[in-house]
């Protein structure tokens, strides 16, 4: 698997933050990748300083082998879709679609003009006048149609309602199938994005706590609900990412595939068990790393 | 139809599994291609991708140079033995330790049994 | 060179920055300047009136070059376009468009001097002193002048992106100092007579050579700055 991407020891900091801290990861060809986390955790910081359009404080960026900073052949192979993008101020989405055009080898106006009707999206209309919705739509369709080897998306889904972004998945994993690229989407609504992706990279508070195959994290956790004593035997001795309580009844989430043993044993007990998805995995690794340093990858 | 707590391509190479045992899809048949398997649950196509490379290693289907994805050859056969076999995990235990809590003993289980299967024969929704 | 000429489309696409706001100042100074020459004219004063309004456009460019960093820099970077060609291909967009106000100010001036001043002896563009050596020169003055003020609002604009506005407001008052320190030294030295007849002396082509070696210097400046910029 070729690494498309290599990041060494990045570290970005502020005049008295840190906002990325001392991150290391590949990103291989072709796939399709997460970069999930809160807000403000350095997702967009990662992806600004990819696109070489911030700079690091310390270490190595390699994109296609090179570092990426006013590197024509490099940057006309990547696509950066940030969450609220400025436009020139006369400019309609037809001007930035024909611009678009002129600068992304690969664009592909059929594709960009499916979108534009499935959007609804308002094309003679300046963009400085267009809803929330409509500016985040001409980001998407800007990302997709330009068929960029490396293509960014930075939330900038935030302003479609649920029916926009449902096309927005449908149209990319259909786009993506038939022209293979490397996608790297950076989100807070897990869920909805988690069937999308091949790969998961988790930053929180400025660091790297896990990245992986999102089908090795799948069914990696699960929730057992019952009696708190009852509960409590079953979980001594495994890793508790998260327990809550009420009243006699808790529910405490754990790391590790139970076997068909470990499920009759559940059942017996009368505790229930329930599944954890790829978000609630994730919130919980989260705030787990919050509390303990452990939760930092190097 | 997603669960969330398995991981996906399983859950796909189910769903293909269990429509050449229902007979929907036959042997010798074309099998979805990744991209149709993909676009249809709205999942990746590497998930999709990795559910028919396990049901290829498993047999079940075999790919034709230049065309795609059959159905084997015995491959229907091959699943319902291996399915008969987890059946009793996946459907018996849990059966027994829920009859065990209600009190209900193998006798009680046996009756029950012979009692629903009649009604099912009736309705005829057995094959 | 392709990816430089397309910033310059990509600039051009703010057409009212660029073509028309240009268009109506010049053209609004224009009717107002023939206005007032009408009027002093129509009460009898019969001597030759200069008026500035030719300036207006000049200003206005110090504006554009602050827009075409403020309103295009952060679409080029989502563009996916370096620095460098953003940086080339808007000099080239500033040069296009003081190359044509300059033709037009001097078809401007040839035809006041072929109407005497349109028929009022009013001048708003054949200024003696510019036209001293001649339409070419003068044209070569007037687009020195643009550029010198497009650069220097790109360059505020660079520092703006650069530091921010306490920065920038800073720079801004320090020059404002130091000018006014100049002002007081010239005075101290009863230098004032001297200073005028130098710039009297001076001829439009040596002022239009240092328009541009000071734009020139701005605007390697603005470069060095742009390549740490953030959009």
């Amino acid at each position: 698997m070729t690494a498309v991407i290599e990041v060494k020891n990045l570290t970005k900091r502020y005049r008295d933050t840190i906002a990325v801290d001392d991150v290391s990861f590949a990103i291989e060809r072709d796939a399709i990748y997460g970069l999930l986390g809160r807000n403000g955790a350095g997702k967009t910081t990662v992806m600004s300083i990819l696109t070489a359009q911030n700079f690091p404080t310390s270490g190595e960026v390699r994109v296609f082998g090179e570092a990426p900073y006013e590197n024509a052949t490099v940057l006309s192979r990547m696509c950066f879709v940030r969450e609220s993008q400025k436009y020139p101020d006369d400019a309609t989405p037809t001007h930035a679609f024909h611009i678009a055009r002129l600068f992304y080898p690969n664009w592909n106006q059929a594709v960009a003009d499916q979108l534009i009707r499935e959007f609804r999206l308002p094309v003679k209309t300046r963009i400085k006048k267009l809803s929330r919705g409509q500016l985040s739509a001409v980001g998407v369709i800007i990302g997709i149609a330009a068929r960029a080897e490396v293509t960014f998306f930075d939330e900038p889904y935030l302003g479609l309602d649920a029916v926009a972004r449902q096309i927005f998945y449908d149209r990319l994993l259909e786009d993506y199938a038939e022209h293979p690229r490397t996608i790297i989407l950076s989100s807070h609504l897990i869920d909805e994005v988690a069937n999308l992706l091949e790969k998961v990279i988790v930053i929180d508070g400025g660091r790297i706590i896990m990245d992986e195959d999102t089908e090795s994290i799948r069914g990696r956790a699960s929730t057992i609900v019952g009696d708190t004593a009852v509960v409590e035997e079953f979980v001594a001795g495994r890793e508790v990412i998260h327990r809550e309580s009420l009243g006699r009844i808790t529910s405490a989430t754990v790391i590790g595939a139970l076997s068909a043993e470990d499920r009759s044993e559940l059942a017996l007990a009368g505790l229930d068990v329930l599944p954890v998805s790829l978000q609630q995995l994730i919130v919980r690794q989260t705030q787990n790393a919050a509390h303990t340093d452990e939760g930092a990858l190097r | 139809m997603v669960d969330e707590g398995r991981p996906l391509f399983l859950q796909i190479a189910e769903s293909v599994e269990d429509s050449i045992i229902d007979g929907s899809l036959s042997e010798q048949e074309q099998a979805p291609s990744t991209n149709e398997l993909a676009a249809f649950h709205r999942i990746n196509p590497a998930t999709a991708a990795k559910g028919i490379a396990m049901l290829t290693d498993k047999g079940v289907l075999v790919k034709r140079r230049g065309i795609g994805m059959f159905v084997a050859d015995g491959a229907r056969e091959l699943l319902l033995t291996e399915r008969r076999s987890a059946f009793a995990d996946r459907y018996l235990d849990p059966l027994l330790d829920e009859a065990r809590k209600l009190g209900l003993g193998p006798d009680d289980l046996a009756r029950l049994l012979a009692e629903r299967a009649r009604t099912a024969t009736t309705k005829g929704t057995s094959r | 060179m392709n990816r430089t000429l397309n910033v310059v489309r990509m600039q051009l696409v703010n057409r009212a920055t660029y073509i028309w706001v240009p268009l109506i100042i010049l053209g609004g100074t224009l009717v107002i300047s023939l206005a007032i020459f009408g009027l002093i004219a129509s009460s009898g004063a019969d001597a030759e009136m200069f008026g500035g309004g030719a300036q207006a456009p000049l200003w206005y460019f110090g504006v554009v070059g602050v827009q075409a960093l403020t309103l295009t820099f952060p679409f080029s970077q989502a563009m996916s376009v370096t620095r460098r060609e953003f940086y080339l291909g808007t000099l080239l967009t500033a040069a296009l468009t003081s190359f044509v106000l300059a033709v037009l100010f001097i078809v401007g001036g040839l035809i006041e001097r072929a109407t005497s001043g349109w028929g009022l002896g009013g001048y708003m563009f054949y200024l003696p002193w510019v036209w001293s050596q001649g339409p070419v020169v003068a044209g070569l003055f007037f687009f020195g002048l643009a550029m010198l003020f497009f650069v220097v609002g790109f360059c505020a604009a660079t520092v703006y992106k650069r530091w921010g506005n306490l920065v920038l407001t800073i720079v801004l008052v320090s020059l404002g100092f130091v000018m006014i320190g100049a002002m007081w030294l010239v005075g101290q030295l009863r230098a004032w007579d001297d200073l005028f007849a130098f710039f009297g002396s001076l001829t439009p082509i040596a002022l239009t050579g240092v328009m541009v070696l000071v734009g020139a210097m701005l605007a390697a400046l603005s470069y060095r700055m742009l390549r740490r910029a953030i959009a």
